[in-house]
């Protein structure tokens, strides 16, 4: 007997999955408006990102999420492993400030949100520096986990071939890091996202939180489940590039 | 014979370190001198917490001393950083790095020096060939063996070409077996390429086996309580009547200080956290 490849095994649950909902949407008594039945849902994609459905302004406010990710994401990637290294190269800045971050990470960051808006109005703003605080830690922890579990014979075989400081980084450190500092990263733009779509729903007004938000309040219940889906895309995009990154690298 | 270059000098060395958490400074290495001179296989032997290994990595220029008067110099030059044209140094553990090949793992050698790509692939490839893993050049290090990583160790301190290879217990992780025969192949190689090697173990039989010459470090402070010319021809053999003889001469000489300092452990008197390095 031919042995089936996990691909193939999670093509049919999934295929399964989406028959039994349809069969149950079309011949259950559940109400339209709050289960809508793939088939419709898949239609609705294809309308909404065509341009052809009725919500409004789809690609300038995917646009807007977007930005907000993307530049959210920057900021998580560049301070996070800026930070992580600080703590992992000083004894004295990781053991300083190291608790500070351990403390604010354990706390729903969603309660700091009200605090973001009334500072930073209701823009791209707050929602951009809430990503920025969901998203950071995970990609400090981890970058000064990595920088800290390398083994310091690398450092002393680099010092040993009469590699100086830079070199070192860029030779040793740097490759030693990179598959725990992009895991990090992975984790990382999914709490991002996570982050800015709490908030494009917590302050409606433009985004694809909003879009979701208008359809909800509309009952438009298809449109709904497709622009949930199109979010779930973003995420989708960035785990699976930096699981390629990580891939290659491991290899 | 009796004016051999000397190649590695060490004048009255001596170490202490200082444990802040104590407020103690213990004393590791006392007015150490010692030479080794060209071709010269010079094994270092003594107790453990003897200060050979802090010794070794002294004259690698990886740690400070404490200064003058005490001088390390190699071919006349005074030593205080390391420097990899003139002395490779080979870990007790094989430190390869991971994400690159075996020949990779070589060349990273040589990358800190202006060598050409080239060049630094050739020479990767000759000594490879020498310890017999040529085949094994694009393999990760995951996939090679605890004895065949070490030999890949032993290529890259080779592909540097120094004058001196210092070796801190390199095959200390591996089984008696294996160390015989990369023992054998190590004597084998030196014979070839006639290198000045500096050789810290705390085995008996090895020490004999490799050595022109032994010095024996007494228990912390170190000192150097007796420098010993092993002339057993080549190959030598494990179990024959010299070499038990040869063995036996080394045990007296260290049987005392492993008493002393075993039993400095035992009580836990004098009880000090060095610094790993």
């Amino acid at each position: 007997m031919s042995r089936l490849s996990p691909a193939v095994a999670r093509t049919i649950i999934i295929v399964c999955v989406l028959i039994v909902c349809e069969i149950v949407t079309d011949y259950s008594s559940a109400s339209r408006i709050i289960v809508a039945p793939p088939s419709e849902i898949f239609w609705q994609v294809l309308k909404i990102v065509t341009a052809t459905s009725n919500v409004p302004h789809f690609y300038p406010n995917a646009w807007i999420t977007i930005q907000e990710v993307l530049g959210a994401f920057a900021v998580t990637a560049i301070v996070g492993i800026g930070l992580g290294f600080a703590f992992a190269s000083s004894k004295l800045i990781g053991d300083a400030f190291e608790p500070i971050l351990l403390v604010l990470y354990a706390i729903p960051m969603v309660i700091l949100f009200p605090l973001f808006v009334l500072i930073l109005g209701i823009g791209m703003a707050p929602k951009i520096v809430f990503g920025i605080t969901v998203g950071i830690f995970v990609v400090v922890f981890n970058t000064s986990a990595a920088v800290r579990q390398i083994d310091p014979n690398f450092t002393r075989l680099a010092r040993s071939l009469g590699y100086g400081r830079v070199m070192t980084f860029f030779k040793v450190i740097l490759p030693a890091t990179a598959p725990t500092i992009l895991a990090g990263l992975r984790l990382g733009f999914g709490y991002t996202v996570i982050g800015v779509m709490a908030a494009e729903l917590l302050v409606v007004t433009k985004g694809l939180g909003s879009l979701i938000d208008w359809a909800s309040f509309n009952y438009f219940t298809p449109q709904l489940y497709a622009l949930i889906i199109i979010t779930l895309m973003i995420g989708v995009t960035g785990n699976s590039f930096f699981s390629v990154l990580e891939r290659r690298w491991v290899k | 014979m009796c004016q051999d270059m000397v190649v590695v000098e060490t004048t009255s060395i001596c170490k202490s370190f200082f444990d802040a958490a104590t407020g103690r400074e213990t004393v590791t290495l006392e007015n150490v001198s010692i030479s080794a001179a060209e071709n010269d296989f010079l094994v270092l032997i003594g107790p453990s917490g003897s200060g050979k290994s802090t010794f070794l990595n002294i004259i690698a220029g990886l740690i400070p001393h404490n200064g003058a008067p005490g001088q390390v110099s190699v071919h006349g030059q005074p030593v205080f950083a390391p420097n990899p044209k003139l002395m490779a140094y080979m870990f007790q553990d094989p430190v390869l790095l991971p994400w690159r090949t075996v020949i990779k793992n070589i060349e990273f050698g040589l990358e800190a020096q202006p060598i050409s790509k080239e060049e630094r692939q050739e020479r990767a490839l000759k000594y490879l060939d020498m310890v017999g893993l040529r085949d094994f050049a694009d393999f990760y290090p995951r996939q090679i063996s605890g004895g065949m990583a070490q030999r890949v160790a032993l290529c890259r301190a080779l592909a540097l070409e120094t004058d001196i290879i210092l070796m801190d217990e390199p095959f200390g992780a591996l089984d008696e077996q294996s160390r015989i025969v990369l023992g054998d192949e190590l004597v084998e190689i030196w014979r070839k390429v006639r290198r000045t090697i500096v050789f810290v173990t705390h085995s008996l039989t090895e020490a004999v086996y490799l050595a022109e010459s032994i010095a024996v470090f007494t228990a912390r402070p170190g000192k150097i309580k007796a420098e010993i010319k092993v002339d057993l021809p080549r190959p030598r053999k494990i179990g024959s009547p010299d070499f038990n003889t040869m063995v036996d001469t080394l045990w007296e000489y260290l049987k005392e200080e492993s008493i002393t300092a075993l039993n400095r452990e035992k009580t836990g008197e004098d009880r000090v956290a060095l610094p790993k390095e």
